[in-house]
This record gives structure tokens, sequence and C-alpha cells, in this order.
């Protein structure tokens, strides 16, 4: 007997002594239940504060096979199935998954449909709080909002870029949680609350947006053209009052749209500007004082160029033109001719002052760097058309920036599109200013601002179908054959038009450019109505004042 | 080891009237069931709530009278009654196999009586194997020292049947008791050591047949393989392996009583019943597992004094068998626990839950008590 008994007692010691910390640690671990709790998402709103992005409350249904008796499961399926309106075969095979604890039925339920649905009682269906984000404007700003996946987290546009800011930070519960799966009811239960995400506001003017959006998508149908987008700028500021793209992804049914129709196409597609890149030009050859707007130039229809021979888009007779002519009719020959003043380098310098070759600076999703080859590289017809903009890529927001610069007296302004997010009180806290860098004389803008203003105002000029009645507009367009991986060189169009009002004080930068349209292809044809229609809307919205005839 | 022949010399007469009774007894009853009450109480406390600790309260009480009443009764009246009782005990464990009996964890042990009123008439069997016992081994003819072969064979033979009936539920734990039992009443009563050997012999023979032909149910030779194989916390080895824990967790002093996570979350299974030193090993820690085993120690130790002091063979073999119930229950149930033994499901005395099992152990204290009652004075 005392021998059995010294042997328990050394057991006892070696479980309750030796070993013990090692046993509490596996009881523990079978014990404690870590559970996540959800962080609310940050809101994403326009610029006065209405909701683009918001997070509410939903459910999720789950089923825990394991623990439903067979002879309920047809009754569960057949339930659940016309709830849900899922096909009964699917939550049939879910249930027939015994040795499965958790599996998710439908994720992002309306509240009251999940309380009906475990109104029922049955065993091993479950209901588990979640979040769910909706975007009340549905496909409004789609590609720049972007969107959040089903694990929560943000997968395009500003959602993705703000990821971090909006999605707040995960809390997390240990509950003890005894054999049978209920909680142990004397256990203390352990609590890491969420922290919520922060709201970011946006310098969009919802209303702006909807009205751009409309009118491009009107546009692109009409011309039967590929896609499209607006950028409507504050001149001042550098904030992007309106982006829009045609076709543009419906956020709250994401996943009916193809991928290549989830971006933001203003900011990421890059194409080849055509005779808006003739700004460019002029600002360089003005700003060396090589010419002037007033420089005479005799200008053919066709002006030879190393080995290619490079055409205007009409055919004309042999005429004196002005440089203001020149750059207001749209010569193609005028401009090579101006560009033949300066070097190459400092064309190519201008461009990168510009804002081309990079990034904008403003952290916009998805954003492209267009394709701006090193003027070493350049061939000698080259040199000639990226004068007026072909051979060169860019993306429509790089263009924008170009006459906000021109527009704000020849000072670049960082594009902005957030204005400003909530800090840990909830307190919205405005970004900090953007960077601004001259990049022309006030003189030359102010030059080329009046050369842009015959390109609208003037007898012949191209963009006469930008006019807005009672406002001065200073704009230009372009027409770029396009480049098309598809049919392996140039097929079709690209169709711009931007311009700025009111010209003496400038306040709104608009840009509208239209892929390959069918049904005409001339940028003051195609794109510079839509300009017209998206910069009377925003006028009038932001209550600016006319200044003109 | 207690014999007959270092029992008293028999030239002393004992006194028919009865001595007074051993205080040590009741005690230490009282305070193991006492511990066992708290014990259940905190591993149904809150599922399914108050109806065990009220049941094993009523079973206690019960026992406790029922334990004074057999006290108070003369051995050799008791004695004349032993056929009665054998007989009873034996339509009992009959009774189980009929329609009466109802299947509980894969063995037939239960007779129910009435709604909410049950027995096992396997725990009360053993009573009347005890008094059964002592018949052939404690009655030596005039002349004898120990029981010569006729008494030997004819205890054998009385404990074979209800061992028989017992396998037939079948029930491996409370077989194995009736095992020990009759083995510890041979060794008190003093046979030949030969016959013992050859019992011994013969029972590795049966446990190997038994082996070999599968008498043992899958669910029992689970345990055992349990024993020696594995950690599994969720397969074969998952009651080892979560008394281990539950105990382990414990340490030295406890969690403190109603405070064990394991207990509240019914990791281990058959908590308040076979694996109730599991409850004392989380809450009460080393300290209070200790406890349990120097109190049953010190009420076998009595058991054994008590059996040694009788002034009849009668008494000695009785209390020897009692005592042997009572020592390989507790060993084999705390040993179970701690992973020394095989899985077997034998109550921890006075401790678990069960009303049959709590009844029948205080009634066989009541015997040792009547056994020390009727002691030689000379030893007072």
């Amino acid at each position: 007997m005392a021998f059995v008994l010294s042997l328990f007692a050394g057991r006892l010691v070696q479980l309750q002594g030796l070993d013990s910390k090692v046993l509490q640690a596996k009881a523990a671990q079978q014990r404690v239940l870590l559970e996540s709790l959800p962080a609310r998402r940050g809101t994403i709103t326009d610029v006065k504060g209405h909701p683009l992005a918001i997070t509410d409350e939903a459910r999720e249904i789950y089923l825990d096979p394991a623990d439903v008796t067979p002879a309920r499961r047809d009754q569960i399926a057949t339930t659940l199935a016309k709830e849900l309106t899922l096909p009964k075969e699917q939550i049939a095979g879910m249930l027939a998954k015994t040795d499965k604890h958790y599996l998710v039925v439908v994720r992002d339920l309306d509240p009251m449909r999940a309380k009906k649905i475990m109104s029922y009682g049955f065993k091993g269906v479950g209901s588990k709080p979640t979040y769910r984000r909706t975007y009340p404007g549905g496909n409004l700003a789609g590609g720049l909002i972007g969107f959040v996946g089903t694990e929560g987290r943000g997968l395009t546009g500003l959602e993705r870029a703000y990821d971090k800011v909006l999605a707040g930070q995960d809390g997390q519960q240990s509950i003890e949680i005894g054999r049978d799966g209920q909680r142990i009811p004397m256990t203390r239960s352990t609590r890491q609350s969420p922290v919520s995400g922060r709201s970011v506001r946006l310098t969009i003017d919802r209303d702006v947006q909807w009205a751009a959006q409309e009118a491009i998508d009107k546009q692109v149908r009409a011309t039967r053209a590929r896609s499209g987008s607006v950028i409507v700028m504050d001149i001042r500021t550098g904030q992007i009052v309106a982006m829009a793209n045609s076709p543009e992804v419906d956020l709250n049914h994401w996943d009916d749209y193809a991928p290549s129709d989830w971006g933001n196409r203003a900011a990421a597609e890059v194409f080849e500007p055509g005779s808006t890149n003739k700004v460019i030009t002029a600002a360089a050859a003005i700003e060396s004082g090589a010419v002037t707007p007033e420089t005479r130039f005799t200008v053919a229809d066709h002006i030879r160029c190393a080995d290619r021979v490079l055409r205007d888009a009409h055919t004309h007779k042999t005429e004196p033109m002005t440089f203001t002519q020149v750059i207001g009719e749209s010569s193609n020959v005028g401009t090579i001719m101006a560009a033949q003043r300066i070097t190459s380098q400092r064309l190519y310098d201008m461009f990168r002052a510009f804002g081309f070759g990079a990034t904008s600076g403003g952290r916009l999703p998805g954003e492209e760097e267009g394709l701006l080859p090193k003027w070493e590289t350049w061939s000698g017809s080259q040199r000639c058309t990226i004068a007026y903009g072909q051979g060169i890529s860019v993306t429509a927001l790089q263009v924008a920036s170009v006459y906000q610069t021109i527009a704000n007296g020849g000072v670049r302004i960082t594009p902005t599109i957030v204005a400003g997010a909530t800090d840990e009180h909830g307190r919205m806290i405005a970004a900090p200013a953007p960077a601004q860098t001259r990049v022309v004389s006030a003189t030359t803008a102010q030059e080329i601002t009046g050369m842009l203003e015959g390109a609208v105002e003037d007898q012949g000029g191209t963009g006469s179908e930008a006019a807005i009645t009672g406002y001065r507009v200073a704009g230009k367009t372009g027409t770029a054959m396009r480049y098309d991986q598809k049919c392996m060189g140039y097929c079709g169009y690209t169709a711009t038009f931007v311009g700025f009002t009111p010209a003496q004080a400038p306040r709104l930068v608009a840009l509208a450019v239209i892929q390959d349209p069918k049904n005409g292809h001339f940028g003051g044809m195609v794109a510079a109505p839509v300009f017209k229609d998206v910069m009377t809307f925003a006028l009038k919205t932001r209550k600016i004042p006319p200044d003109g005839s | 080891m207690i014999t007959a022949s270092d029992r008293i010399p028999r030239r002393i007469a004992w006194k028919p009237a009865l001595a007074s009774p051993d205080w040590l007894l009741p005690l230490l009853a009282l305070a193991l069931c006492g511990i066992g009450l708290l014990l259940v109480w905190s591993a149904t406390r809150l599922d399914p709530g108050s109806t065990f600790l009220v049941r094993q309260a009523v079973s206690v009480a019960v026992g406790l009278v029922l334990m004074w009443v057999v006290s108070r009764i003369d051995l050799r009246v008791l004695r004349a009654y032993v056929p009665f009782v054998y007989v009873l005990a034996l339509v009992s464990l009959t009774g189980v196999l009929t329609p009466l009996g109802v299947r509980v964890n894969g063995a037939h042990s239960w007779i129910v009586l009435g709604p909410g009123v049950q027995f096992q008439p396997s725990e009360f069997a053993k009573v009347a194997l005890a008094l059964t016992l002592a018949v052939p081994l404690g009655e030596l003819r005039d002349g004898e020292r120990r029981p010569g072969f006729g008494g030997v064979a004819l205890a054998l033979l009385l404990a074979a049947v209800p061992m028989g009936l017992i396998m037939l539920q079948p029930d491996l734990g409370t077989m194995l008791v009736f095992a020990a039992m009759v083995v510890g009443a041979l060794v008190v009563s003093g046979a030949r050591k030969r016959w013992l050997a050859l019992l011994f012999g013969g029972a590795v023979g049966g446990a190997l047949a038994v082996w070999k032909f599968g008498f043992i149910k899958p669910y029992q030779m689970d345990r055992l393989m349990a024993l020696f194989g594995g950690s599994d916390a969720s397969g074969v080895g998952y009651n080892a392996a979560q008394a281990r824990i539950a105990i382990g967790s414990g340490g030295l002093l406890g969690k403190g009583l109603f405070h064990g996570e394991q207990t509240a979350g019914h990791f281990v299974p058959e908590q308040h019943t076979d694996f109730i030193f599991t409850v004392a090993g989380e809450e009460l820690g080393f300290a209070g597992t200790a406890l349990i085993l120097v109190l049953m120690c010190v009420l076998l130790w009595r058991g054994l004094t008590i059996a040694r002091r009788s002034a009849t063979p009668y008494g000695t073999v009785l209390a020897g068998a009692v005592v042997c119930w009572l020592a390989f229950q507790t060993f084999v149930n705390v040993g179970m626990t701690v992973g020394l033994t095989p899985i077997v499901g034998v109550p921890l005395p006075f401790v678990s839950y069960g009303g049959s099992a709590t009844v029948a152990t205080l009634a066989a204290l009541g015997l040792l008590q009547a056994v020390h009652r009727a002691r030689t004075p000379a030893f007072d």
C-alpha cells in the first residue's frame, strides 16, 4: 500500500508540480478562443461631406454542419434557399460537409433579413455581426473611389490607396469555451476594442462629378467610343473637383464588371496627347525667347522631318501665320517650325517641368507615369512629332495639370484628391497644402493663355464648340492618332479638349478625352461639347461670375 | 500482510456485548463524503444545476443511516442472513440483464425502480460478496488454522457466479473489484500460497483467453490502448489526456473551489463520477489531491487494523475483503486519472457521485464498524 501511495504521490508531484505550467498552457489553449472584432471602416465623403462610401452593419449567416441533425437538413436547406434566394442544392451541399464547423452561406446580409432567418431557431445556423461597405453613388467616381473585397481590404482606387487610414484597427476578444462550444460562465473575457477607421474627405464635388460622368457617358455612347474621361480641377488649389470615366464600375456590384473596367482611367490610362501638347512646345519656345505670339511663320501643309513628311490635319495653301494662329488653328507644321528654333533638351526639360514622365505627386490611385523618352534617344522625326504630341504618352491627369499650370500664371500645383481626414477624435484635419513649383514665367503663361483663348474664340479656332456664353474660355483641342496594341500600330483617334475659364482670372480647368470614337473623331467636335457641358455646370455650381461675352 | 496465523490468540474469549465504536471511521467517511459533495457541486452546478448535489446529499444521508444501522447489528446475526443476501444479490444481478435493466455507457448495470429512482445491483453485490466470502474462508473447522481446499474452492465458486453475471453486463471495472476482493479475502484468510499462485496463473490464463477470443468490448480495448499509447486529446486517449490536463493545471494549491475552468468547461467526461479526482486536482491542487489520498489511506489503515484485531476469522476475512474493495477502487480510480492505470470505470469511494456506490460503501464501513465492535477487548 505504501508503495502504491508513493507512486501516486510521485505522479501527482510530477503533474501538479513539475509539468503544471505546460499543462496549464495546454488547458488554456483548448479553452481560450480568440475572436476578431472587426473595426468599422471610415467613410469617404465628397468635399461637402456627402457620403460616397459608407460602412453599415450587416450579418453573416453561417452553418455548423456538424451541429445539424441529419433529419432537419432538408428543411434547413429549403428554408434558407427561399429566404436567401440561393439554389437549394448549394445549401444542401454545405450541410453535407459534416466535418466542418463554420461555412459561410452569405455575407453582407441586411440585419432584418438575418433576424428573420434566426427566428426559425435552426440548430447549426448562426448569424454573426459584420460590416458591409456600400456606395450610395453606385458608379459615381467608381474608378476613383474603388471598392473593398470580401476580406474587408480595399482592392482598388482610393479604398486601396488609403486602406491603412480607412481600415482602422481590428480588435480582439478572448473568451473561454467549454467542450460543447458554449462559453464557460464564470470565466473572464479580455477584450481589446477595435479602433474605427478614419474618414476621408475628398476634393470631389458630388454634383460636378455627377454632371461630368453623365456628360462623358453620353458622349462615349453617342460616338461609340471605347472609353472616355473627364477631369475638373480647381486652378488655384490643384484640387480635383471631378474625375469621371466611362464606362465606370458600379461599386456595389463590382464583380459584374470586367477587371479592365475597375480602374481609374483618368489617371491610369496612357495615350498620345496630340495637339494639346503644343502648349508645352509653345511655352518652351516663348520662355526661351525664340518666338513670341506675334512671330510670323510661313506655313505649308507639310514639312519634311528627317526621313518622314509630316502633315497638317487639313490641306491648305502655304500661308503666313502668327504663332497665335498656329496654335489656334492647331497647325502641326507651324508648331514644328517653332520647335526647331529651340534645342531638344530644352523641349524635354519643359515636358519634365510640366510633370510628364512622372506621377503627379498627389497620391492618386493607379496613377501611371506615361512614357517620355530621354531627349538623347529621340529620332529625327520623333523630335518633330513630339512637338505636337505624338511619340510620347501621358495620362489625362498630366495634361490637365499642364493647363492648370498655364492658367495659374505658370505655377504648377500638385493635383490633390484628398481634402482631409479625421483624426483619432473624429475632427476633420485638412490635408497639407500641396507643393507649388514655378514652371514658366507669369508673362509666358499670360501669352499662352491669350493664344488659347484665340483657339476657342477666334474665327477658324478649332475649339469653338467649347465656347460658353458669358465666359471667356481658353483651351486647346487635340486629335491624336491612337496607338493600339491590338492592331500593332495606330488605329483610331484620341479626341481631347482641355481648357480653363474665366480666361483672365482662371478658376477651373476641365479636360475631356474620348478614346477611339467611331462617330466623328476631332477633339473640337467630339470632346469640346463635353467640356462645355461640364464646365457650364461647374461654373454654376461654384457660382463663378461671368467675365465676358 | 495479515494472515490468520498471526491473528490474536483465540484463547481470549470475545465479548458478546458490543464494545465502543471506532470514531475515526465515521469521521473519515464524513470528511471524504463532504469533499465529494463539494466536488460534485463544482462539477455540476453550472450545468445541469443542483440536481446532482441534492441526489448525492440524499445518498450520503441514506448511506450514513445504513452505516449506523449495520454497525449496530451483531456479526452473528449478520452471518445468519448471508445466504439470503447472497441470493438477493444474484437475483438483482440477473435482473439487470432482463428488460428491467438499463444500458449506461455500454453496460447493462442499472435497474430502474421508478422515475428518477434506479440502482446499480453490482454495488450492493460487493457488500454481499464480502459477507459471503467470509463464510467459507472465515469459518474454520476445529483445529484448522487456515481454510482448506474445500473452503477455497467454495469461496471461488461463490464468487464466480456473480462475477459471471457482471461479465455479461459487461462491466470490467466491477469485475476487477470482485476479483481483488477474492484475492484479498484469500490472503487475509491465510490460505496456502500455492493456491494463490494457482489462482494467479489461472487469472493470467483467463485474461489471455479473453484477449485472444475478444471478450473485451472495443471501448474497453481502446481504454487499455490509451494508457500505453497516447496523448491524442481528441481520439482514444481523450479521457486520459483531459484528466491529466485538468489535474496538472491545478498546480500546487489549485485554482480554488468552483474556479476550475476545465471543470466548468466540461472537458473531462464523467467528471462528477469516475473522474471526480480531476476536479480536486484542478480546483484544490496538490494540497487537495494529497488530502484525499491521506484520508483514504488512514481509513484503509483503520480497516486493516480492524481486520487484524477481529476476534473471529469471519470478521477478519469480512473486514479484509471490504478493505481490499475500497483500496482497489481507490488505487484504480486515482491511477487512471493520473495516467498510471488503464481507464476502467470504477468510482472513487465516498467522493464520486453515485447513489448505489455511496450507499454501498458507507454500508461496508458499517460492516467494518460491526467487526470492530466485536473485537477483542484485550487490545483496547
